[in-house]
């Protein structure tokens, strides 16, 4: 009986639990963004502004064969979890040496992987073959490996011809509810379609969503309809693409959906993170959803019940429309719709931001957002939609003359209002986002290969470090053994860099 | 129609499946002086080597028809060509995957032994089922070919692999702490316990450290039926044939 009481603790620890991870992100960093509500806001607040100039590199990791990781690593009890194409690796987090090396042997395709998951004693992880794979966290042994969609029929991880949600069982992989969103014919929303099939409307779930446990809801962003810029065979609102969904966490059922884009024909995505916060907004205490949509506009809607509040544009390059009413539906300039013989249109395809994580710090009250200034030509076609042929509605090109430039911006989480912004000069290739720290410091890629550390009330440059690396991930910060350290992604490498102490012998 | 009919029955005949086990008579007869008997090689090189196991088919019968320049593989331009290919389709079974195979033990008794007297779960794990300090096995068929399997069931130090070893460290406090490394280099060692438990440590801290050369496992001296059971080993559905 005795040593069955020693034990219990030790295994009780050792579990990764619900309510650990609604504490997240502080040692640890235990989610895509960091927490539930996506804020990528951390409790660590041992790199200051005071001290940021002592930052220096404490280890790479490289994963062989790895060409572009989009990862934002999870960490938990000192290990480090490390995601690419069909592969998952654990690190020391300490030291960046390798603990275990997971590749899912016989797993098809080649799409890109952008992070994991973790519970209980498991990590997860999706295939691009569309498999949820469950591993031991201290061994990196399969638990299970189970298909959720059919690689065969187009689908790869995480997109398809026609987009869903699904909850899938921690222990066993077993599918509890799924909500599709093109809804099938007859059901609400379908009649935003024409005769557009479902199984063909795109809308896909491409980026990781947020969860507020007290409402039980989760709130998932999804893609643009299908083909991408042109809309003729598909007349209507094309619901639910470019949508905020809030379902039922139990169920699935939807609670409600805000659309940002209706009958999308640039490719703007909904896909941004979706940023929950609490606030009193114009006098009353509200449950609030902030979003930096891909069609320039910062958007705060009620996350209760869905009703628009308020959005503001947070690029100056916006031209597709003259304002939005006030049920937040945008009034599309006609000239902006894209023809055969090419529109100018701004903000661009890649949008006024897009996937890149942004960060929100309830000290400042300020969302810290990548932004891309830059408009495209867009050019799209009559041509008679055949899925799977590549076939977008013709297709985006760049302005030579007008290369695209990246910020850093500050908004006022409540108004949207620009409080400061970071230029981020480069060749325009970068796909990084940011994280928010206690401390009051800011860190970010840049479009130049660079970890950036900014103070988080002006935006004052504190440090930088060149990788020599364009970057496509969002850095991540813990704690190990009272040390925080903070570490990104970059091509084949991950980079962690913490304060300067010195050598102990 | 009739005619269309014909023509598909030749091209079908033309087309007809290599045979592993027309391949292993053609194969005893002109290669196994110098491959071996069963690919383990003797004057000619081993067939069971992760090396050979990454050849194509077709660049084992162009190695057949056209031999190999400035070694002593001869070349081979009578033998016709689904003889070629008969045999490529054997050498290539040598290091197909383990699940592929079709074997003489028996894996329901294989697998009484894994989880009893054999006390093979005490280090090693099944979809989460097993003890931690040995390679988790659950995917292994898919992995090794049957050759490899063999060989590390009976000779389990002949080739072991890196993040197994057993290590003993004598932490600062003077207690000792056993288990495998799963990795180690002059600065640090990541120890996991019988229990399951990581262990990461800075060398500098320790009162010292072993780390053994051999693998804490034991010699099958009969491993067949547990080679039947661990060659079915998959964590997905094996392709189909």
């Amino acid at each position: 009986m005795k040593l069955l009481l020693l034990l219990l603790p030790l295994a009780c620890a050792a579990q990764v639990t619900p309510a650990a991870i609604g504490n997240s992100p502080n040692a640890d960093w235990l989610t895509y963004n960091g927490d539930y509500a996506s804020t990528r806001h951390s409790s660590l607040h041992q790199i200051t502004p005071a001290n940021a100039k002592d930052l220096v590199a404490k280890w790479v990791y490289r994963l062989d064969g790895a060409k572009r990781l989009q990862v934002s690593p999870i960490v938990y009890d000192g290990l480090m979890y490390i995601s690419n194409t069909n592969e998952m690796v654990a690190l020391d987090a300490r030291n960046g040496r390798q603990i275990w090396h997971y590749r899912a042997k016989g797993a098809e395709g080649a799409r890109v992987n952008r992070g994991l998951a973790i519970l209980g004693d498991k990590v997860y992880f999706a295939t691009a073959d569309c498999h949820l794979i469950a591993l031991n966290r201290r061994t990196g042994g399969p638990i299970f490996d189970v298909p959720y969609s059919s690689f065969a029929a187009g689908y790869t991880t995480s997109i398809g011809q026609r987009g869903f949600v699904a909850s899938l069982h921690p222990d066993t992989g077993k599918e509890t509810w799924r909500f599709w969103t093109v809804p099938g014919k007859g059901e609400p929303g379908s009649d935003t379609w024409g005769n557009f099939p479902a199984e063909m409307g795109g809308a896909p779930t491409w980026t990781t969503g947020s969860y507020d446990p007290a409402l039980n809801t989760i709130y998932w962003p999804t893609g643009n309809p299908w083909p991408d810029f042109y809309g003729g065979r598909r007349p209507g609102d094309n619901l639910y693409s470019d949508c905020v969904l809030a379902l039922d966490a139990d169920t699935g059922k939807l609670k409600w959906h805000f659309q940002f884009t209706p009958h999308d024909v640039w490719d703007w995505d909904a896909n941004e993170s979706l940023v929950l916060l609490d606030s009193t907004y114009r006098g009353k205490p509200r449950k609030l959803l902030v979003q930096a949509n891909r069609n320039g506009f910062y958007y705060i809607l009620d996350r209760v019940t869905g009703e628009f509040l308020h959005a503001q544009p947070f690029v100056s390059k916006l031209d597709w429309t003259t304002g939005l009413d006030d049920k937040g539906r945008p009034k599309v300039v006609p000239e902006k719709i894209p023809t055969p013989a090419g529109t100018k249109v701004c903000p661009s395809v890649r949008g006024a931001s897009n996937w890149m994580s942004p960060a929100y710090n309830p000290a400042t009250g300020l969302f810290y957002v990548v932004t891309l200034e830059q408009c495209d030509i867009i050019v799209a076609s009559a041509k008679e939609p055949v899925p799977a042929s590549g076939f977008r509605g013709t297709g985006n090109e760049g302005i030579p003359t007008e290369p695209g430039k990246f910020y850093l911006r500050a908004l006022d989480v409540l108004t949207g209002n620009k409080k400061w912004e970071y230029p981020m000069p480069g060749p325009g290739v970068m796909w990084a986002g940011t994280v928010s720290t206690a401390g009051g410091v800011i860190f970010s890629g840049d479009d130049d290969g660079n970890l950036v550390a900014l103070d988080a009330k002006t935006g004052k440059d504190l440090w930088h470090f060149s990788m020599g690396r364009s970057l496509f991930a969002s850095p991540v910060t813990y704690m190990i053994e009272g040390k925080q350290y903070v570490s990104i992604a970059a091509e084949s490498d991950i980079f962690t860099f913490g304060l300067f102490t010195p050598p102990t012998h | 129609m009739r005619r269309l009919w014909l023509l598909a029955l030749v091209i079908g005949l033309a087309h007809a499946q290599p045979s592993i086990e027309a391949g292993r008579e053609l194969y005893m007869g002109a290669c196994s002086g110098c491959h071996g008997a069963t690919g383990e090689g003797s004057q000619g090189p081993s067939l069971l080597s992760g090396r050979a196991g990454r050849l194509s088919h077709q660049t084992i019968a162009t190695i057949i028809r056209k031999g190999v320049t400035g070694s002593s593989m001869p070349d081979f331009p009578l033998l016709p060509a689904p003889s070629v290919a008969n045999i490529a389709t054997f050498v290539r079974s040598l290091t197909a995957p383990a699940i592929s195979a079709q074997l003489p033990g028996d894996p329901a008794r294989g697998r009484a032994l894994f989880f009893g007297d054999g006390k093979c779960s005490t280090c090693h794990m099944l979809l989460g089922q097993g003890g931690h300090p040995g390679p988790d096995l659950s995917n292994i068929g898919a992995e090794r070919s049957v050759h490899q399997l063999r060989e590390s069931l009976r000779k389990p130090s002949a080739r072991l692999e890196e993040g197994y070893r057993s290590a003993t460290a004598v932490l600062p406090d003077g207690s000792t702490l056993r288990g495998v490394a799963r990795n180690y280099n002059n600065y640090s060692v990541q120890i996991l316990d019988a229990t399951g438990r990581l262990h990461l440590l800075e060398r500098r801290n320790l009162k010292s450290l072993e780390i053994a050369e051999s693998s804490m496992m034991p010699p099958v001296a009969n491993p067949e039926d547990l080679l039947a059971f661990l060659a079915k080993q998959s964590t997905r559905p094996p392709p189909q044939q």
